[in-house]
């Protein structure tokens, strides 16, 4: 049976990871890499590596950092968000060391190059990031870049139910980063057998299990929440009772 | 002293080549990553990688001259390992995108996966027998990504997945084996794998 997955996330900013308080307030963490190994070696599922300023500067993927992680060789699969122009674009940063890539800004940009960008890996590699929010009964779709929210358009709600984008990785922008946060209404803004990841501000088994427990949503992302442990993604995984989740896995020495 | 065993992974420009390396090369293998025949000719196995569409992965094998190279390798004998993509390469022909031969070198065909859209994720492999490269495996969870399956003539299928109902997500075909997987991001479960076919294939 297919598991659902724990995802680490590792926010980077200005070359930094950082902890990201509603994408509005940031506090410093370290080296990306070396969050992204400890990640690796806690027994994430899948590890999120999302740059955030690298749309909004112009800079396109930071392909440094993951040429650096490629070859630090992660033995978990890694999913790649932040600065995606084209398809030739996600097609390098999977070539580096990705496994899969996440999409935003070119959603709104150039829906096509989405499209070309599945032909060439893959629809499974195919990821849409969705910042929502609920504001007066109505689901709105937030684009960081202007700041402003608008209803999701029929173009991404096209790809998602033509597969185009294989994962919605909706995030609750707006309580991200706040304990207990998470908003679960935002779970059912989508259409009907879109699978989904649940992100921001989800802090406590419970809320996890919640979100686990809806039979479209096959992961959780947490990023603030597990700097505060060592460890912290084998500790949630003990106390995630009652959902289909991979036990937690604990790094081995395979040859002496 | 025991010579380590050297691998060649095949470089035809798809896919990311640098996790295979170190995850092979965590296992204490030497590794040379190359589309030159010479270089992969001086190895003790061959791991054909992919990721992507069928055809893409094809062209790419065509352009650099090692259609018939692998298959010469293949029918030779000597130890290969395709993973993912590289599993599905494997076959007579996908239906990916319209109609693409593979290497035909195990029968069978790739086909749409009929039970979900896709299989990504974690998911328990079963083990088909007792091959004793296989059998430590039996009840892990790997790392699944895909969207086509890989449907070989029963008698080269070697371990299933399941959702529905079972499929296969690994073959092999006396010293070539194929893994739908991804062992190399299957963290000590995978690596663990990795090695026992290698080690079973190279004994």
């Amino acid at each position: 049976m297919i598991q659902k997955r724990l995802i680490g996330v590792v926010t980077v900013r200005d070359g930094w990871a950082v902890q990201s308080f509603g994408y509005g307030r940031y506090l410093p963490l370290g080296r990306p890499e070396i969050l992204v190994e400890n990640l690796d070696r806690w027994g994430a599922d899948e590890i999120l590596l999302q740059v955030i300023d690298a749309t909004r500067q112009g800079r396109g993927p930071d392909m440094a950092l993951l040429e650096q992680i490629g070859k630090r060789g992660l033995s978990t699969p890694l999913i790649y968000a932040g600065g995606v122009r084209s398809a030739a674009d996600a097609v390098a940063i999977v070539a580096a060391a990705a496994d899969r890539v996440v999409v935003d800004a070119l959603i709104r940009d150039n829906a096509s190059e989405v499209i070309k960008a599945g032909e060439q890996l893959g629809n499974q590699a195919m990821i849409g990031s969705l910042p929502l929010s609920i504001e007066h009964g109505a689901v709105r779709w937030f684009d960081y870049r202007t700041r402003t929210s608008e209803p999701m358009s029929e173009e991404l709600l096209e790809l998602l139910e033509a597969g185009v984008l294989s994962e919605a990785l909706v995030i609750d922008w707006k309580h991200e980063g706040q304990p207990g946060g998470f908003d679960h209404a935002l779970l059912d803004a989508l259409p009907k057998g879109v699978p989904v990841i649940a992100f921001g501000g989800l802090s406590s088994a419970p809320q996890l299990v919640q979100a686990l427990k809806m039979p479209h949503v096959v992961a959780v992302a947490v990023g603030n929440f597990l700097s505060y442990r060592e460890h912290a993604i084998q500790a949630f995984k003990a106390e995630l009772l009652g959902v289909p989740l991979r036990p937690a896995a604990y790094q081995q020495t395979l040859h002496a | 002293m025991i010579p380590r065993k050297t691998i060649g992974i095949v470089d035809y420009g798809v896919g990311n080549h640098a996790s295979v390396w170190r995850a092979l090369h965590g296992l204490g293998y030497r590794c040379r990553v190359s589309a030159e025949p010479a270089v992969l000719d001086d190895t003790d196995l061959l791991v054909l990688p992919g990721v992507g569409a069928f055809g893409a992965a094809m062209e790419a094998l065509h352009r650099h001259d090692l259609v018939e190279y692998l298959r010469g390798q293949s029918s030779s004998g000597k130890p290969f390992i395709g993973l993912c993509l590289g599993m599905q390469l494997l076959a007579d022909v996908s239906l990916e995108h319209g109609l693409t031969a593979g290497l035909g070198l195990i029968p069978g065909q790739v086909v749409p996966f009929d039970q979900a859209r896709w299989h990504i994720g974690w998911n328990s492999i079963e083990v088909v027998g007792n091959d004793p490269i296989f059998r430590p495996s039996d009840g892990k969870s790997m790392y699944f990504n895909h969207s086509y399956v890989f449907q070989a003539a029963p008698e080269y299928q070697a371990c299933l997945a399941r959702l529905d109902s079972a499929f296969p997500v690994g073959v092999r075909r006396g010293n070539l084996v194929g893994l739908q997987f991804h062992p190399e991001k299957s963290q000590g479960a995978g690596h663990m794998m990795l090695k026992n076919v290698v080690e079973g294939l190279c004994a």
